[in-house]
């Protein structure tokens, strides 16, 4: 990390053409990740991420530079990059900083690059052997434990000076069942801003379990019919609905350029009163939680959606300008080497009045999502998709057959509207969520919802 | 930092703990780009980083440590490391390191000219104002970018091996937003800028690809004979091509797996692999593991001519490797990729395949292959959006529907093959590229008449 005197001079380089505010991000980062294959340990990576990225603005304009080269010499290198960007004005600022701490929200028990390489060898093994044995059909299982241990430094203009550890752990099992014919896969992949005690959670064998489950039901699964239904989508990562089909459309990247439906919609019904929606980055240990965000903002928890009625976007310092609004802790990125936007940390729908068994029950003809993919979305148009990869038919309210291969495909605006019960088993699910600034942890969640009709990819 | 002071530490360290055979893997990239909204530069970015990665057999394992911290110091830690993962991995290394293959192909791309920061906002700035000129419907939140990237790429190894590579990427993008009443559209564009680049016939492009889906329409559930677009084909061959890798079959993850000399595709259908195709900005002689990169036919005339090997996949199989080792990046273990993966051009033009198609649908393009496609059943079922096809023209513009099949089967189905591939944007040494097809009976869900 860097030295506080350091840090003072290359602000004042940053700034020295006439920018209005600068912001250093230095970052080291150790990421390790152990994979099973064919029942051994198959690879075993362990990389040293460490750079610095130096960001300026002037009104809402910005100029990014990034570096690995963390020498003195390459980081004024850098800070006079962006200087010469941004203008050829010149300008002496001295910059007096001031340390800061905030309060770690989400302890770690068992630090996994401390840990002994044979329980996490052994606890990945025991997830993977689990999938194996659930069925003499599961052909292949493939094993990842990844750990990331995420030390963060911010410094900017207006004085801050703070620094903010953050670790994660998650066991991915992905499983292959095959009938001689043909193949099914299965996946599972729990995770958590914790250390290896996540395991205490999540035994590693109920993770292997699960991959291998699912593949089972859906080698036994015929193609899913398609055209327009009501669906039932289950908790957990069903929340990836909300994520794809509202989330990115109230991140401030695309508000604050005017390229979301949900542009000027604040106060106004933008869904079913049933709904009410919150990004959340304080929930201790959760995946897509850290202390401060990725321009040294604490995170926060932002009601969204309250009972159908737009409250409030995500934003990060660039969107605050555009916008005219405050920060609300969501700033992100991958790591140096990209500028930090507005990004989702846990974002779920919240418990709604619904009893879960009347929402099958009501469903005369229709599908029932118990486990979701992943999906993207245009935020533009509010077009999304995602793959549902555990699905049953319902009929006369009661949960049939398994199908497979179905896609749910609509416009946010729309679907928002037509989730017209909200059930009581809020979850959520893990996922990497990719935009402008990387491959970012979020939480997806929810509770059982009902979407009265929706078109089913399905052939 | 000083490559070869690292290598001169690496080695010393590397001979301390009995180590003969290891490998120094170094890359670096470096990028500048600038992002406008309206009419004014909004963003712009420069970024340099490199990192080297390190791996070792180490009583038959194969251990791998990297790092970007490129300091002398640090290059002791990284070989204990390396050795450390080497002691737990349990997989028996079959290859080692390897020593170099017999000759080197040289590369065909020019010497990679970075744009300059100043070129790069005029370019930028120029696309964005011929944007709003396209057409009144142009509105605000479209944004023009331009960006230059360079990589580079060093292996050196116990063996004496020394190869190095360099390539980049000159590149421009176009994200046009258009507006009529409450109706918004957008589409992305890319291009490779070259002599001659058109900024106008550029942004032009952009914005009526965004233009002609203004007020699109469904379609009817049911089956359709279908145009798949050469974007479309290329997003579809990118989704599936990891079930052409030699590992993914040696896994069972693709029914490709033992179907070398099989049909797997119909007669018109021919696939190749290329690190050096013509035209192509990012190349390469050497793969990840130092062997000779080729071009080679994958599928001829329908047939599985070859998976893509590395050399752990080849000496299992019994086949020479293909020269397709690669690294997602200097940190990641060694894997399969293509290079340039393409579907060859056929015979037909656009206007034919309309014409054979008649009435069906042409698809523009496939949304959430991440999600909708999956390799290892080969089955899609994808957000699609297009045109509706009436006596072989394109009548309405349809979205919000889905097209589902199965990769396997529509590789047999493709009944006629255009005569222009384009190709995706680069990613590394990977790009894929491939014309329109015709494909009939596809299934959609689209509407139901209620």
């Amino acid at each position: 990390m860097l030295e506080k005197k350091l840090t003072e001079e290359i602000l004042g380089v940053a700034l020295s053409t006439g920018a209005d505010f600068a912001e250093i991000y230095c970052e080291l980062t150790r990421n390790g990740g152990i994979r099973l294959l064919d029942g051994k340990i198959d690879s075993i990576s362990d990389n040293t991420v460490s750079g610095v990225g130096i960001r300026a603005f002037l009104g809402t304009r910005t100029v990014y530079g990034s570096t690995s080269d963390i020498s003195r010499e390459g980081l004024l290198r850098c800070a006079a990059s962006v200087a010469a960007a941004m203008g050829d004005g010149k300008e002496e600022r001295s910059i007096k900083l001031t340390e800061r701490i905030f309060p770690n929200i989400h302890p770690v028990k068992i630090v996994p690059s401390a840990a002994d390489m044979k329980f996490k060898t052994d606890l990945l093994r025991e997830g993977c052997a689990a999938a194996k044995d659930y069925d003499e059909k599961i052909v292949q299982v493939i094993g990842n434990l990844i750990t990331v241990d995420h030390t963060i430094q911010i410094a900017n203009s207006d004085g801050l000076f703070t620094s903010d550890r953050h670790i994660r752990t998650r066991m991915a099992i992905a499983a292959t069942a095959s009938d001689g014919h043909e193949n099914q896969t299965g996946f599972s992949g729990p995770g958590r801003g914790m250390g290896l005690e996540v395991f205490d959670l999540f035994p590693p064998r109920e993770i292997g379990k699960e991959a291998a489950r699912i593949a089972m039901v859906n080698l036994s699964a015929g193609y899913c019919p398609a055209g327009e239904m009501t669906v039932a989508i289950e908790n957990g990562f069903g929340g990836v609905i909300f994520h794809e089909a509202c989330g990115h459309s109230l991140e401030a990247t695309s508000v604050g350029t005017g390229t979301s439906q949900m542009c000027g919609k604040l106060g106004q019904k933008v869904a079913n009163e049933k709904v009410t929606a919150v990004d959340d980055g304080t929930i201790p240990g959760a995946w897509g939680s850290v202390n401060i965000d990725d321009e040294g903002h604490p995170t926060q928890r932002n009601v969204l959606i309250e009972n159908g009625v737009l409250k409030n976007y995500m934003i990060d310092r660039l969107g605050s300008r555009r916008m005219g609004m405050p920060m609300t802790g969501n700033s992100r990125r991958q790591d140096y080497g990209f500028e930090p936007t507005s990004r989702m940390t846990n974002t779920f729908i919240e418990n709604g009045p619904d009893k879960n068994e009347d929402i099958i029950a009501s469903i005369e003809y229709g599908l029932y999502a118990r486990s979701m993919g992943g999906g993207s979305v245009n935020p533009l148009t509010g077009a999304f998709n995602f793959s549902v990869s555990e699905g049953y038919i319902v009929r006369n309210g009661k949960i049939c057959e398994p199908v497979r291969g179905a896609t749910l495909i609509g416009t946010g605006t729309q679907i928002l509207q037509d989730i017209d019960m909200v059930g009581q088993n809020c979850a959520t699910g893990q996922g990497m969520c990719g935009s402008s600034s990387g491959s970012v942890p979020t939480d997806v969640g929810q509770p059982l919802i009902r979407v009265s009709k929706i078109t089913v990819g399905g052939r | 930092m000083n490559f070869d002071n690292l290598k001169s530490a690496v080695a010393a360290a590397a001979a301390l703990r009995g180590l003969t055979e290891y490998e120094l893997y170094y890359m670096s990239d470096s990028s500048t780009s600038v992002e406008t909204l309206k009419d004014e530069i909004s963003s712009f970015s420069s970024g340099v980083s490199g990192g080297i990665c390190f791996r070792c057999l180490f009583r038959g394992k194969m251990g791998y440590a990297s790092t970007e911290l490129m300091e002398e110091s640090e290059m002791e830690a990284l070989v204990d490391r390396a050795v450390e993962n080497a002691e737990a991995t349990e997989k028996e290394d079959t290859v080692g390191i390897f020593a170099g293959s017999p000759s080197y192909e040289r590369t065909n791309a020019p010497t990679f000219a970075p744009m300059n920061a100043a070129d790069l906002k005029a370019l930028a700035l120029s696309i964005q104002a011929e944007n709003y000129k396209a057409s009144e419907k142009v509105a605000d939140g479209t944004q023009s970018y331009a960006m230059s990237a360079g990589v580079n790429v060093r292996l050196v190894n116990s063996h004496g091996l020394d190869l190095s590579n360099a390539y980049g990427l000159n590149v421009v993008y176009s994200e046009a937003v258009v507006r009529d009443g409450d109706n918004s559209e957008n589409n992305f564009e890319f291009e490779e800028v070259k002599d001659g680049f058109d900024a106008a016939a550029f942004a032009k492009k952009a914005v009526l690809g965004a233009e002609e889906m203004l007020g699109a329409g469904t379609v009817a559930s049911g089956k359709y004979d279908m145009v798949i677009s050469a974007d479309a084909m290329t997003s579809l061959l990118s989704a599936f091509s990891s079930v052409f890798s030699a590992k993914n079959a040696q896994l069972g993850l693709s029914m490709l797996a033992g179907k070398e000399g099989e049909k797997i595709a119909a007669d018109i259908v021919n696939i190749t692999d290329d690190p050096m195709r013509e035209g192509l900005p990012a190349q390469t002689f050497f793969d990840a593991e130092g062997v000779a990169a080729r071009r080679k036919s994958v599928v001829e005339a329908g047939v599985l001519k070859t998976l893509l090997h590395n050399r752990e996949t080849a000496e299992k199989a019994g086949v020479e490797s293909t020269g397709n080792a690669s690294k997602g990046g200097y940190s990641a273990p060694v894997a399969i990729s293509p290079y340039a993966f393409f579907i060859e051009p056929g015979e037909t033009s656009e206007k034919e395949l309309l014409a054979l198609a008649g009435n069906g649908i042409f698809i523009k393009g496939f949304s959430g292959l991440h999600a909708g496609a999956d390799a290892v059943t080969g089955d899609f079922s994808l957000q699609s959006e297009g045109f509706v096809l009436e006596g072989g023209k394109k009548t309405r513009a349809v979205k919000t529907f889905t097209v589902a099949g199965n990769f396997y089967n529509l590789l047999k189905d493709i009944a006629a093959v255009g005569n222009r591939t384009e190709h995706g944007v680069p990613g590394g040494l990977t790009v894929f590229g491939a014309p329109a097809v015709l494909v009939r009976g596809m299934s959609v869900a689209g509407k139901d008449n209620d």
